[in-house]
This record gives structure tokens, C-alpha cells and sequence, in this order.
């Protein structure tokens, strides 16, 4: 992680933010980004020896941080989740889902509901029902100051010759933002999506698995480099979570150096 | 769900969008499967849609869409062309669930279309007025300033089958990934 958080003007003092899969990787990224703004942080893991660092990690810097194990593709651990939150908070005004389980290359023709469809759907477009539901009546009661942030893909617009049912599961998460930003933008609430390349464990993985995959992605970026979890794809979940962003509702912000340049 | 009256066509998917290219007796110059997407219809706010909602309008509508998708490629057909409403590419209030179908079926169409061109198949996608999928346009609501440039839902026999007829031509050859809307100008944005 960079030292994004060295200057802070806490743009995000007073509210609270649940960041799904915030263990590693971008998940934590955002989480100490936020924290760093004077959000109060639940790192929401899926196992605590994961997570519970980086709560600590947070308080350790003077934020303030929890940890709840939270199992995004099940209703019942979401909404403990969330009802845990606003117990220990008082209230809850930014929901980020960014956990996922990440999918291995297929080839389309040959790919398995259950080894190459499920876990993506259950963590992807599930959960996002599952976050919002639980987050909205908070998010509701919170009017122009809450926030829905979806990590998305940019592979959810132009699809993935690699792992080609990544794709519409990410898509069909953008389309889900879209929707709700229509739907609950009267009550001033926005719904936002980010596309990040960025370096996370499914990231550096993928990177073993494939070595020339590196040199592509940067070959491909006008940035030439993956992005940082905290400095690059923080601030945007900072910006979007911010007053700042207050007028920007049903977007998918691409953060990724400039490697996707489509519509 | 094949359509047996015609051997070079298959029209994969149910309901009234789907019948109607059946009864239409398509016939394309090269082999082609058209996936009907099952799209739900009933619009219902996000925070009351149950898991059992949400399975059938996601989840097993996609699983269908695979299956229908990997069905075209083990036909050795050279054209698939999936049928979505346009409502996925604008959102709508009440209609997250249908949306993401929607959206995800399209998508999953430039996903195909990467791998399965060196295959000798394209896959396109045709994005329809979501009345053609039964969607009452009143629960789409307005997601564009701008009035409908064309009157209408459109003709599945007048307007749509002479689509898929182009599509799966041969002159369509290097048109793959492509998205194409045919919704009256409901959704100028992809």
C-alpha cells in the first residue's frame, strides 16, 4: 500500500463505510483510504485473519475500524453484517461491495455451471443484491450523503477472451447500479461502479499463472503500470463517496491507467 | 426449443418473442443460432425482491443462455445472435433484477465472440424495445430526454427478422462483438 493517507482533510468524518473483501488487495485499498477521511471502517472479510489486520492496521493509524466476518454470498451474514455496523456506529452511509470470488480461464464452450458460473455469480450479482437490500434503508435515512459503490470490471463492458463468463457477471452488476441509481436517486442516495486494474491477490496469482500477462496489461496501458489498491483506486472510491460526487449517480468509473479506452 | 421448420436456423428460448421468430420460418444464407434471452417481466422494487425472485430472473435465465450459447457452438454453426431488451443498457427503476440479465447476455456475447471467431463463428447481440420482451414501457419509465426517434415497439416479421437475416449473411462476416439496436432510438448510448 502507498502512503496515500499521509495528507488528510476528513471529507468523510462522521459517516460510516462497510467495504466487502476488504482483507486484500482493493478491498483494502478502499477501506484504509476511506479510513483515512475520518470514516469509521467495518472491514467486512470473509475470515477474520484476513481482515482483522487491517482493522488494525487502520486504528493503529489513529482510524477508527472493525472487523465482522462477513460472508457476502449469504443474505443472513450480510444483514449481520450490516445491523453489527450501525450498532456499533450509530448509523451507516456508504456501502462498498468489492468482494468477489474471482474466476479461473475456461474456454466458454467447455465451462461448468458449477466449477466456472456459481461462485461468481453468488459473490458477484447476488451479493450486490444482498449489499444493497441490507445497506438501504441506512443508505435511505442517510438522503444526499449516501453512497452505493460497486467494484465492477472493465471486462463488464468489453467482454474476456480469458475467462469469458467473468464478463457478464461483472455486466450484469453495472446494469444492476444503473437501475438503482434511477430507482433511488429521489431519495438522493447515488449508485456508482468502479473498474480497476489494480494489484490484488487475484491480480498477482493470475500473474504466476500467466507470466507474459504482466507485460501485456502494461504493454496495453498508457500508464504503463497496475494500479495501486490505496493511492489509485481509493481515491476514486473516496471521491465517489465524498459531497464532491454528489451529482454523479449510475457511472462506471474506469480506473485502470488508460487501458480500456472504449465507449 | 429448437425450430425444426427450418435446418439452418435455431431459435433457442421461449415465449412470445421467441414464437414469433419460429412461426416467421426464418431462412439465413449461413447457419445460425438465435438465442432468445429469457428475460423477466414483472417490475418490482429492489428492496422486495426475494432470492426466489431473483433466481428466476437471474440465475436461471443465464444458465439457460449458456447453455443455449455453448448448444450454438457444438451445432458448428457460424452465426449466433443473442436477442436482448434494451432496458440493460439503461437501467430502470424497479428492474435491477431484468436489467442484469439483460446486460450479462450482451456481454457475454463479446466474451464468445473473442474466443469463438477463431472458430469461424460471429456473435453479435440485437438489442429490441423492451415491449418486445412483454416489459410494459411504463415500468422502463423515461431513461432518455430525448422522445423515441421512431414510432413503435417495432416488427418482429417487418423489422426484426430482416436483422437477423443480415447477420447471419455472409456479407456480415467480419461484424462480430457488434451490439445492434433496433429499438426505435429508445437507447442511443452503447
Amino acid at each position: 500500500m502507498s502512503e496515500a493517507n499521509a495528507v488528510t482533510s476528513g471529507r468523510l468524518a462522521g459517516r460510516t463505510a462497510i467495504v466487502t473483501g476488504a482483507g486484500q488487495g482493493v478491498g483494502e485499498g478502499i477501506a484504509r483510504r476511506l479510513a483515512a477521511e475520518g470514516a469509521n471502517v467495518v472491514v467486512a472479510a470473509r475470515r477474520a485473519d484476513t481482515g482483522e489486520p487491517v482493522a488494525a492496521a487502520i486504528r493503529g493509524s489513529g482510524g477508527s475500524a472493525m472487523c465482522i466476518e462477513t460472508d457476502v454470498s449469504s443474505r443472513e451474514s450480510v444483514e449481520a453484517c450490516v445491523s453489527s455496523t450501525v450498532e456499533q456506529f450509530g448509523s451507516l452511509q456508504i456501502m462498498v461491495h468489492n468482494a468477489f470470488r474471482g474466476g479461473i480461464p475456461h474456454r466458454l464452450e467447455e465451462a461448468d455451471i458449477d466449477k466456472h458460473w456459481n461462485h461468481m455469480s453468488r459473490t458477484g450479482v447476488w451479493a450486490v443484491m444482498y449489499c444493497g437490500q441490507a445497506a438501504w434503508p441506512h443508505l435511505r435515512s442517510s438522503g444526499a450523503t449516501g453512497r452505493f459503490i460497486i467494484l465492477t470490471s472493465p471486462s463488464g463492458i468489453e467482454g474476456s477472451a480469458n475467462i469469458p463468463l467473468y464478463s457478464p457477471v461483472k455486466a450484469a452488476e453495472r446494469a444492476m447500479a444503473k437501475s438503482l441509481a434511477r430507482e433511488w436517486g429521489p431519495s438522493g442516495v447515488t449508485v456508482n461502479c468502479i473498474g480497476p486494474v489494480a494489484s490484488s491477490p487475484a491480480l498477482v496469482t493470475a500473474f504466476e499463472r500467466t507470466p507474459a500477462l504482466k507485460g501485456a496489461i502494461e504493454a496495453r496501458t498508457p500508464l504503463g503500470r497496475v494500479g495501486d489498491p490505496e493511492a489509485d483506486i481509493g481515491s476514486v472510491a473516496l471521491f465517489l463517496a465524498s459531497d464532491d460526487a454528489a451529482f454523479v449517480t449510475g457511472q462506471t468509473v474506469i480506473c485502470d491507467g488508460g487501458s480500456f479506452l472504449g465507449l | 426449443m429448437g425450430n425444426a421448420g427450418a435446418a439452418n436456423i435455431v431459435i433457442a428460448g421461449a415465449g412470445p418473442l421467441a414464437d414469433s421468430l419460429r412461426a416467421a420460418a426464418i431462412v439465413v444464407e449461413r447457419p445460425t443460432t438465435v438465442v432468445v434471452a429469457r428475460i423477466a417481466t414483472a417490475a418490482k422494487p429492489f428492496d422486495e425482491l426475494t432470492d426466489a425472485d431473483f433466481d428466476d430472473a437471474w440465475e436461471q435465465p443465464m444458465r439457460e443462455a449458456i447453455e443455449s450459447f455453448q448448444q450454438a457452438h457444438r451445432a458448428r454453426h457460424e452465426r449466433l445472435i443473442a436477442l436482448v431488451p434494451t432496458v440493460g443498457m439503461s437501467g430502470a427503476a424497479g428492474l435491477a433484477h431484468v436489467a442484469a440479465t439483460a446486460e450479462a447476455v450482451r456481454v457475454m456475447v463479446k466474451s464468445a465472440a473473442r474466443q469463438w471467431g477463431a472458430d469461424g463463428m460471429t456473435v453479435n447481440c440485437i438489442a429490441l424495445a423492451p415491449e418486445l420482451f412483454d416489459i410494459d414501457p411504463a415500468a422502463v419509465g423515461a431513461v432518455s430526454l430525448a422522445p423515441l426517434a421512431l414510432a413503435g415497439k417495432g416488427s418482429v416479421v417487418d423489422d426484426i427478422v430482416p436483422l437477423i437475416r443480415m447477420v447471419a449473411s455472409a456479407d456480415a462476416h467480419h461484424i462480430t462483438g457488434a451490439t445492434l439496436n433496433a429499438d426505435g432510438g429508445l437507447w442511443m448510448t452503447s
